[in-house]
């Protein structure tokens, strides 16, 4: 059902959502604000000054488009409007992003309590409770470091020079730095210059605007419209005008101008959380999960098997500090930046750290045509002429068609003629394709082209002198110029246009076939049409070429050539040929397409170009496969109606932006799961937000490229917007997650494939640092039941989790894939998640436990070496911690005073310590791969895992035998030979996990494979 | 919006309700009986190897071990010494000379000490020379006698209260055994009392002399009913001080390899008490 008229339907759907979309915000006024801003958004912007005449302006504005504005009337808005600038997007203040030093505090309290119940408690509680502030102090400015540095990289992107504006300002022509321009300013604009603020044109001399960072179009609009985002008139700021001069008058300024606007939408529209910061989430709450029963739960037992309840308290510290993984929050963050880093030597740049992750759960891509999967440079790409279609590979050897023919050489010489771009002096070394051109995209492709096949264009026009031109515009749609021959015998002048085909072959009478001019007849007529139906067809923009030698009689070398009063013929000419540009695809592009849809990756494009050209790009690039149909295709190919054709046949569409307006959400969903293959095309940038949306409403993790300013509130609702490096406008950068580099749609590809091997080595990097989890709880808990001399002290837990832990979690993330992960499906964001119940499980009660009971092995060998037999230690804790019994008797029946004791505690610390070291090698090594044995892997391909493994037992030397004697480090000088008591465990550790990896790949799908695979 | 949150706290009961027990799968907490019963299997196979495996290193482990001396003794280089009675909490003895009941845990506590020292219990024990160190060979190993009565009012033979009634109550210190510890010199126990010189110390034997034959000791499973020599100290306020309070510290003396001052262990070697008496 239609409601309205498209763009308020559009703002209807919206705000009845909205509240679900802003269901987590709890200022409710806050999101009423936000669903009225977008809701602006989405009814265009609403400018009327390019309607009004100049005299209106002039009254509304209160200046004069001839003297301009008064310094002192100019001075006078600066101070009320402020300056012509946009205001930077506020930063989170920097200290909200330090976590909160929960654990630290939760000591101090202890220290706290147990100080008042016995004040020559030991500062043990302190040291910890000052060790875990510091470590969340140091992780804090780690993640911080981390991000800053690559904020830094951005924020030399948005350095710009400060720019001049020309204006006209108490009669005089003054320059002026554009902050300073004020609504009223009559300002001049020459070719090149970027627009310095919204301005309304006075008049202009074959000026045209490149409005691309605003529409995404490459080609500036040129019809008149009544949105003023794609009106000729008015000029926005940031704009560029590549040709000609213009005089305008300034109407919005800084934050009131259109880019203005838009920006600070971007910065309303909230960012969703990234898919690896819910996980991460996710994985926090299993860990509290499980640390918090377990601690309650022996916080019971401890309670009734009559302990007091301050030490009980103290347990429960204990077993939350053994439970949670301190050196996590680092190992994360470093993995990402490292995959950060090695992206961005992909051209990837990645702002938002998280969004590494995101890349390689993306299952929907909404990519731009222009620039992303074309190159952005318009091409010459077929000739037609003698009634036949040439193809114009000009990357390639030229002279593949046939250039004998006397019409090629009429067509070229209107090619080269009548074409106002010139490259830029001082290029000579530069390969011409790479040639800076003045002038726009298809007279830089004519005269590129001209000059591969011809060679020295400019010498040509030398020699056929311009005597008159007609510039092209949008009423006329065709460009014109006179010149001289370059052959002396020949006095008469030529005349040259090009311009619209149908408008071109109007104005002809005769047709040049094989260099002969012949009348134009029906059949020359039709086969015209037919060429012209086929390129156009082909999405390629198709331009007419035709000529005629002015009499010499009546156009004497003297005639004066008057292009208003046009004292010359313009019709009956004869028409050359035809020639259609295309913006070729980037080669690399097929292939990443075809990779993405191995991946399960859906790439939808969505453009602002024609649904024709949109759609041949669709095919080239591979985005519509060669094998499926459109509706319309299948329509056309059955010859029914469209109506009739079942859609279940088709998997391809084209939708436009009108059928997208009448669209409501559910249509739209529908439209979305249906086809696998979607072209948006003629899409106004608002729309590019409801597709993200309406992509987002099927549970896909989406990615949006864009470079335009229009493209950031779309970029910022993404779960990742991408921004183009090179064509991108600030505010795109500014709102997306991550910038290509070099545009080009394949670095994306590189991405996801990064992105999903990061996920994978999380997966691995938790694995392993839970792992230690169990061992270093485990002893906790006999300490409390079965009353043994602690096991492992929590300093030294500490001293695992941040010290010899650190190094091998981060080399897991060097780990290689362990098979194509390009060809899986996209991970499902509620499915798949990075900790699941086997991996929690396995590493827990299977490795964990393991490990736990390796490093007991090497605790009780140390105490009954030293004396105390197992047997004797069982429920020994009391008599063990008492300060007033200094003669411990062992089983030996030697007798210990309390430090004699400690020392030998420290020593079953480091016992255990080494014991869970020589454990987590072992781990650290099945960990390299989940399903795949290690042999098939290489033990050596990641020689960072090696790294990280000596990195491992040298710390553990050092603070044994370096540190041993710092008596708050809890550390002693461990026997030589006890450092391998745990090693018979670790080499069960990997037998285990190689049967288990074996079950798997011998039983996929089976009791095995659902249960031991994570 | 209070609605909707509503709703979802229902369908999350629900959820929870069907994760308790599926009746369409027949799932209890997300797992058919079958399953649950393969898992509990292989819970029982796994932990029941790892059970073994781990009972198995173990004694392994206790196969390296010898019976009569514990393998290294580095811990331990030099004894701790330790006072009788044995301290409740920290070491402060407090009585009341006219209260029996203050007192009778002290007394007790060192009757109780003192009995494996009855001239009954040391019957069968060596008579050893005295002065030289008493290495044995084996196999069997023979303890020395120590004549309690070298404790002299500290003995409990002449005096049951152990001068506690009389106002000079004795406090008992005995070196930590150590298997092997041959002690060098000429060892004695020296006490002090420290600060003001509120009562006078005796020792006994004499001197606080500690005989080098006790020494060295072989250990529980071989030296059965070894008795380790012990040294009495007993206070006798001085009449005219008000404070019935001291401190007091033994040290071992006279011994170069018995280590006396260490600043983390405060007991090697050296034993610092309080004593207070009320009237």
């Amino acid at each position: 059902a239609r409601r309205g008229t498209g763009t308020e339907d559009v703002g209807k759907t919206d705000t009845g959502d909205g509240k679900e979309k802003y269901r987590g915000l709890k200022d409710k006024r806050l999101e009423l604000k936000k669903n009225h801003q977008k809701e602006e958004l989405k009814k265009e912007v609403d400018l009327e000054d390019h309607k009004l005449s100049i005299k209106e302006l002039e009254r509304k504005y209160g200046t004069n488009i001839v003297t301009g504005l008064s310094s002192t009337q100019a001075a006078e808005l600066l101070a009320r409007n402020g300056p012509n600038a946009l205001t930077p997007p506020k930063e989170t203040p920097e200290i909200v992003k330090f976590p909160q030093a929960d654990g630290a505090i939760l000591c101090w309290i202890a220290y706290g309590i147990q100080y008042f119940n016995d004040k020559s408690s030991s500062l043990d509680s302190v040291y910890l409770g000052c060790v875990l502030a510091l470590v969340v102090i140091l992780t804090g400015i780690f993640a911080y470091y981390q991000e800053a540095k690559s904020t830094n990289i951005m924020a030399s992107f948005s350095k710009m020079i400060p720019q001049q504006a020309l204006v006209i300002r108490d009669s005089e022509k003054k320059t002026v730095p554009a902050e300073q321009l004020v609504v009223g300013d009559i300002v001049e604009i020459k070719g090149g210059d970027k627009i310095p603020a919204d301005i309304r044109l006075l008049s202009t001399q074959g000026c045209k605007v490149d409005n691309s960072s605003l529409t995404g179009n490459l080609t500036p609009s040129l019809r008149t419209h009544d949105n003023p985002l794609e009106a000729e008139n008015p000029w926005n700021k940031m704009s560029t005008s590549p040709v000609g001069t213009a005089t305008g008058m300034v109407i919005n300024t800084g934050d009131r101008t259109i880019i203005g606007q838009i920006a600070s939408l971007a910065s309303g529209v909230g960012h969703e959380k990234t898919p690896i910061a819910i996980e991460i989430e996710h994985f926090v709450h299993i860990v509290a999960g499980v640390a918090v029963s377990i601690g309650i739960l022996f916080f019971i037992i401890a309670v009734s098997m009559k302990y007091y309840v301050l030490d009980s308290i103290i347990f429960l510290i204990g077993i939350i500090v053994a439970n949670v993984p301190e050196g996590l929050l680092a190992t994360v963050t470093v993995t990402l930046s490292l995959t950060a880093k090695r992206m961005a030597k992909k051209n990837c740049l990645v702002k938002n750290l998280e969004a590494v992750e995101t890349l390689g759960s993306t299952s929907i891509i909404c990519s731009d045509k222009t620039g992303t999967l074309t190159q952005n440079r318009m091409t010459v790409a077929h000739l037609w002429f003698d009634n036949q279609i040439f193809v114009a590979d000009t990357s390639e050897d030229h002279s593949i068609f046939d250039q004998s023919s006397g019409t090629w050489a009429s067509l070229s010489k209107i090619i080269t003629l009548c074409n106002r771009a010139e490259f830029r002096p001082g290029q000579e070394s530069v390969p011409i394709m790479k040639k800076v051109v003045v002038g726009d995209a298809s007279e830089t492709a004519l005269l590129k082209f001209s000059e591969v096949i011809l060679g020295d264009v400019m010498e040509i026009r030398k020699r056929n002198r311009k005597v008159a031109e007609i510039p092209f515009n949008s009423t006329n749609k065709f460009q014109l110029s006179i010149h001289e021959t370059d052959d002396p015998s020949d006095k008469r002048f030529l005349m040259v246009m090009k311009g619209a085909p149908e408008r071109v072959l109007e104005k002809c009478s005769t047709i040049m076939v094989n260099g002969q001019e012949q009348p134009l007849d029906d059949s020359t007529a039709e086969a015209f049409h037919t060429a012209y139906m086929e390129l156009g067809g082909l999405g390629e923009r198709v331009l007419g070429f035709c000529h005629l030698y002015l009499p010499a009689d009546k156009f004497p070398e003297t005639y004066s050539f008057d292009v208003d009063t046009v004292n010359f013929p313009t019709s009956n000419l004869c028409f050359v040929g035809l020639l259609s540009m295309i913006d070729p695809p980037r080669s690399t592009v097929p292939d990443a397409v075809t990779k993405c849809r191995s991946a399960g990756i859906k790439v939808i494009m969505v453009t602002g170009d024609h649904p024709i050209t949109a759609k041949a790009i669709a095919k080239s690039v591979g985005i519509i496969s060669a094998n499926s149909e459109t509706v319309e295709d299948i329509a056309k190919r059955l010859n029914i109606p469209v109506e009739q054709v079942s859609k279940r046949d088709a998997k391809a569409a084209v939708v436009t932006g009108m059928e997208l307006k009448d669209m409501s959400p559910e249509q739209l969903d529908e439209l979305l799961t249906d086809y696998s293959e979607i072209v948006f095309a003629r899409t106004s940038p608002q729309q590019k937000l409801i597709i993200v949306e309406g992509c987002q409403r099927q549970d896909a993790v989406v990615a949006v490229t864009g470079d335009g300013v229009n493209d950031s509130p779309a970029l910022k609702k993404a779960d990742i917007g991408i921004a183009m490096g090179i064509a991108g406008s600030d505010a795109a950068k500014n709102a997306a997650d991550m910038v290509l580099l070099d545009d080009n749609f394949a670095s994306i590809v590189t991405g996801v494939e990064e992105g999903r091997l990061i996920f994978d080595n999380l997966k691995k990097t938790i694995a392993y640092t839970l792992t230690k989890n169990i061992a270093e709880l485990c002893p906790f808990l006999i300490y409390i039941i079965a009353g043994l001399p602690l096991p492992i002290g929590t300093i030294t837990i500490l001293f695992i989790d941040l010290g010899t832990d650190i190094i091998p979690s981060i080399a897991l993330a060097y780990e290689k894939a362990e098979s194509d992960i390009m060809n899986r499906k996209p991970r499902h964001k509620k499915k798949d998640r990075l900790v699941n119940a086997p991996l929690a499980i396995y590493s827990y009660l299977h490795i964990g436990l393991m490990q736990a009971l390796g490093a007991f092995v090497v605790y009780f060998t140390v105490y009954a070496q030293e004396g105390f037999r197992p047997s004797a230690l069982i429920n020994l804790r009391v008599e063990w911690e008492k300060d007033s019994v200094n003669d411990l008797e062992d089983s030996y029946g030697q007798e210990w005073t309390q430090y004699q004791r400690k020392y030998l505690e420290w020593t079953g610390y480091t016992a255990f310590f080494v014991g869970i070291m020589i454990q987590q090698i072992a781990d650290l090594i099945i960990r390299k791969t989940r399903r795949n044995s290690i042999f098939q892997q290489g033990l050596f391909r990641n020689k960072v895992i090696w790294v990280g493994i000596a990195s491992q037992i040298i710390i553990a030397l050092i603070l044994s035998y370096g540190l041993g004697s710092v008596s708050a480090l809890n550390f002693t000088m461990l026997r030589p030979q006890y450092w391998f008591v745990a090693v018979p465990h670790a080499i069960l550790i990997w037998v285990y996990d190689e049967v288990r990896k074996l079950f798997i790949r011998l039983y996929p799908g089976s009791w095995w494979d659902k249960n031991m695979y994570y | 919006m209070a609605k909707k949150e509503k709703k979802s706290f229902s369908q999350c009961m629900a959820e929870w309700k069907l994760f308790l027990y599926n009746p369409t799968t027949r799932e209890f907490l997300g797992r058919t009986t079958k399953s649950w019963g393969l898992i509990l299997l292989f819970y029982l196979v796994f932990y029941g190897f790892l059970a073994a495996l781990f009972s198995f290193t173990m004694w392994a482990m206790l196969q390296t071990l010898n019976d009569e001396v514990p393998k290294y003794r580095d811990q331990i280089p030099s004894p701790g010494l330790m006072v009788f009675p044995k301290p409740v909490t920290a070491l402060d003895y407090s009585f009341r000379v006219s209260d029996p009941e203050s007192y009778r845990g002290y007394v007790d506590d060192l009757t109780k000490f003192l009995k494996s020292y009855d001239l009954e219990e040391q019957k069968n024990l060596t008579a050893c020379p005295d002065g030289a160190l008493r290495e044995q060979k084996g196999p069997t190993y023979t303890a020395c006698q120590f004549p309690v009565v070298s404790l002299k009012g500290c003995s409990g033979v002449e005096d049951p209260e152990f001068g506690y009634s009389t106002g000079n109550p004795c406090i008992l210190v005995k070196m930590n055994r150590i298997i092997g510890l041959k002690p060098q010199g000429k060892p004695r126990i020296n006490c002090i009392s420290k600060g003001e010189k509120t009562a006078t110390l005796s020792t006994y034997p004499s001197n606080g002399t500690i005989d080098l034959k006790y020494f060295p000791y072989y250990g529980k499973k071989l030296h059965v009913r070894y008795l380790q020599p012990l040294v009495a100290v007993q206070v006798a306020f001085n009449t005219t001080s008000t404070g019935k309070e001291v401190t007091v510290e033994c040290k071992i003396d006279g011994s170069p390899n018995l280590r006396n001052q260490d600043d983390r262990d405060k007991f090697l070697g050296r034993v610092v008490f309080k004593i207070t008496m009320h009237a």
